[in-house]
């Protein structure tokens, strides 16, 4: 009984993972793409085109990590730690031309 | 040449290229022709001709409309003509003897 | 927690596709008819069956047209809580003229916006819209439901769930598991190429049912990878807000320096001044395309800061002939005919979104490409049905023997969302034709039968899918056929009884938008027809064990 338990918060914390944490990672990913190319010169709606249409494919491939990889928790950290972090370095940039 | 005959060509074209290639494979040969061996005609032979006819299908594409548009047209018509060859295989699949150029399977 | 990969990839398939796929089978099949929703159109607003018109003149037609305009009744309501003070009775500074056709519109829908005097938020505008026959200028009634432009396609991206965006959503994760399906789906799917032209009608149900979930899959593939992607790429802005949260303070930086570039006027400049020939700006838009070798027709025309010195004319090209949505913008100045700003030739990157915009959402004339649209639809719908009822197929004899009633439920809910909603869309257009002329708020109560019916179907599924619970087949599915096949020929004769446009004097004039729409529900009654015949027939011996089953459906 309390294997089964235990699987099913596993399995809410995969899907929690799939569908929130992948996009965290996503929302990063646009955010550092758009900053970052922006302060490289490349046009703003160009950055924000190309970035948005890697983020749907990235978001696809993490989703399926997260129920491929072994360890949930590594699958969070690396989803909710990683969109976190690209996000912070994002409104850096942003700080620093603004 | 009008664009409709052109594009109803391509369309054929595919559905052929199509025929050939699910011919190519032993299952679907042994439903259209039976026991009736290939002979000259290897399932390499097929595929090949197979090939051929899908390139021609997308190069009179081509001829009608923006490369754009022509290549859309392209892969929609081998989703329509994968479609058929399967229906065909399920309900007449004698009919794809003629591909073959064989007798149907009796 | 799952043995392996291939495993864990079969859950996903299984459990997020069953939950999405009833958003999924709404998705698609509104999709498939919004292919032609201008064409519904015409089969709904019989006054508006005549062939499609170029732009017409501003200067002689439109001018005047927009000069009588005023906001909406709801758009002044909407507003009025964002406002100092009471509303002006009439409205005299419009800041946006707009006109918009395609090459399937006879009609031009027309939309103006305004200024509101001490609005909290002056860029704040109140709209007013309206439907003019091109022609002479005429003023149709605005109030008729548009079924196919304003209802199913909406539905199609929508839901028509407007609160908090929440249908948007939900049709956004639908396409994230719909590619997320695809992806599993071929992990899952062994045999790919060597089974793709494979269906065996005469192996057992479970059999042929995934025979054809794999081969309406495969066939359309990239048609269903492209197409979900692409949904998603046209509402990135909604889904990630990047720009307009965390990023605003980036993008106003730009904007202040893009609209030095372009040179168009942001605000207004408080001196009123006449406008020129509009047709003489459309006149040279034209011959500017000309001389680029993309001559076409005009397919949005917009005026901005109307009346002003600092106004201008925005004139875009009707991208027919190809897939990317081109605009080719021209800007001329408003008061002198000017040419102020030609759009740049698109970036790479504004290329390929252009492209993969464009190719979902279809400006061009290609009649043949249009159906290939359809069939690619009508297969995603195939695929995503035929996976409702493989995963009915699989358990419920298990499902029975334990007394559960998951399969059951499961069951019904396909039948709601596969015959249910085919039947509640042809009950918006019998709607349509039996309602009375003059009733108010006709549209709404089109809409409400649409939502009704399907109610209905609904409480039918549930109620005539209970054998399934003794893991035999629902007698919902051949009933809705047999209500599908009835209705639609109910619907075709009320268009001849109330219209006079019967098939022989539609197909003999060529008019194919209503011919068009007959004509597919005609064949639909025919499928449908087969359909309830073969579920009528006593079923086939099933094999107990299911042995033959592959291993990828035994995980399935």
């Amino acid at each position: 009984m309390s294997t089964a338990i235990v699987s099913r918060t596993q399995l809410l914390s995969r899907i929690a993972a799939a569908l929130l944490g992948g996009y965290v990672l996503a929302w990063g990913f646009i955010a550092l793409g758009v900053a970052a190319a922006f302060a490289a010169g490349m046009p703003f709606h160009d950055a924000e085109h190309l970035f948005s249409l890697l983020a749907f494919l990235l978001y696809l491939v993490t989703f399926l990590w997260s129920f491929a990889a072994r360890d949930p928790r590594r699958v969070w950290l690396v989803l909710a730690g990683g969109g976190a972090l690209m996000a912070v370095l994002a409104s850096l940039i942003q700080h620093a031309l603004v | 040449m009008p664009e409709n005959v052109l594009l109803l060509a391509a369309l054929l074209l595919s559905l052929i290229g199509l025929g050939w290639f699910a011919l190519a494979l032993d299952v679907h040969w042994k439903q259209a022709c039976g026991k009736q061996a290939r002979g000259v005609v290897s399932a390499r032979g097929l595929r090949l001709s197979g090939g051929v006819a899908l390139a021609l299908a997308l190069i009179l594409c081509l001829q009608v409309d923006h490369p754009t548009m022509a290549a859309l047209v392209w892969i929609m018509s081998l989703a329509g003509a994968a479609l058929i060859v399967a229906f065909t295989l399920s309900w007449r699949p004698h009919w794809l003897a003629l591909l073959a150029a064989r007798p149907p399977r009796r | 927690m799952f043995q392996n990969f291939r495993l864990a990839m079969a859950w996903v398939h299984t459990w997020f596709g069953l939950f999405l796929g009833f958003v999924l089978m709404v998705v698609f099949f509104f999709g498939s008819l919004s292919v032609f929703d201008r064409e519904i159109d015409r089969w709904a607003i019989p006054e508006s069956r005549f062939e499609p018109q170029p732009m017409p003149s501003f200067d002689e037609i439109l001018k005047p047209v927009f000069e009588d305009m005023q906001p909406s009744r709801e758009s002044v309501d909407q507003m009025r809580s964002r406002v100092d003070g009471p509303m002006p009775e009439h409205f005299d500074t419009p800041v946006r003229w707009g006109a918009y056709t395609t090459h399937r519109d006879p009609v031009l829908g027309l939309f103006a916006g305004y200024q509101v005097p001490n609005a909290n938020n002056p860029d704040e505008l109140v709209w007013g819209t309206r439907t003019i026959d091109p022609r002479t200028g005429e003023s149709l009634p605005d109030d008729q439901l548009k079924i196919g432009s304003r209802f199913f396609y909406p539905l199609h991206y929508s839901l028509n769930l407007h609160w908090k965006d929440l249908g948007y959503w939900i049709v956004g994760l639908a396409a994230l598991i719909m590619l997320v399906a695809l992806v599993t789906g071929v992990i899952m799917h062994r045999k790919l190429f060597r089974e793709l032209f494979t269906f065996r009608p005469k192996k057992s149900n479970q059999r042929s049912i995934l025979d054809l979930h794999n081969l309406t899959g495969v066939v359309a593939l990239p048609f269903h990878f492209m197409f979900a992607f692409t949904g998603l790429v046209i509402f990135a802005g909604i889904y990630f807000p990047v720009t307009h949260t965390q990023l605003e303070p980036l993008h106003d930086l730009h904007e202040v320096v893009e609209s030095q570039e372009t040179g168009l006027p942001h605000e207004r400049s408080g001196v009123a001044a006449p406008i020129a020939s509009v047709d003489a700006m459309v006149a040279e838009a034209q011959r500017r395309w000309a001389a680029r070798d993309m001559a076409g027709d005009v397919g949005f025309l917009a005026l901005q800061h109307v009346g002003d010195a600092n106004g201008y004319v925005s004139i875009y090209r009707a991208g027919t002939d190809r897939i990317a949505l081109t605009g080719e913008g021209i800007h001329f100045k408003a008061s002198t005919g000017e040419v102020l700003r030609e759009d740049p030739p698109p970036s790479t990157v504004e290329r390929i979104d252009e492209f993969l915009t464009g190719l979902h959402l279809q400006h061009f004339r290609h009649w043949l490409l249009r159906w290939l649209y359809v069939l690619g639809g009508l297969t995603g719908c195939a695929c995503i049905a035929t996976g409702f009822l493989f995963f009915v197929e699989k358990r419920k004899r298990q499902h029975a023997k334990r007394g559960q009633i998951g399969s059951r439920v499961v069951d019904a809910l396909a039948v709601t969302t596969v015959t249910g909603m085919l039947i509640a869309t042809l009950g918006i257009l019998i709607a349509n034709r039996l309602l009375p002329v003059n009733l108010p708020a006709r549209g709404d109560w089109e809409q409400y039968c649409f939502w009704g019916v399907w109610g209905l179907a609904m409480a039918h599924a549930f109620w005539r899918t209970a054998p399934v619970a003794l893991g035999k087949l629902a007698p919902a599915w051949r009933e809705q056929c047999w209500a599908i096949a009835v209705l639609a020929v109910v619907a075709v004769v009320l268009n001849w009884v109330t219209t006079g446009d019967h098939l022989l004097k539609t197909l003999s004039a060529g008019y194919w938008p209503v011919a068009g729409v007959d004509l597919f529900m005609l064949v639909s009654a025919l499928v449908a027809v087969f359909t309830a015949r073969r579920l009528q027939r006593r079923p086939r011996p099933q094999s107990a064990d299911g042995s033959e089953l592959s291993g990828e459906a035994a995980h399935a």
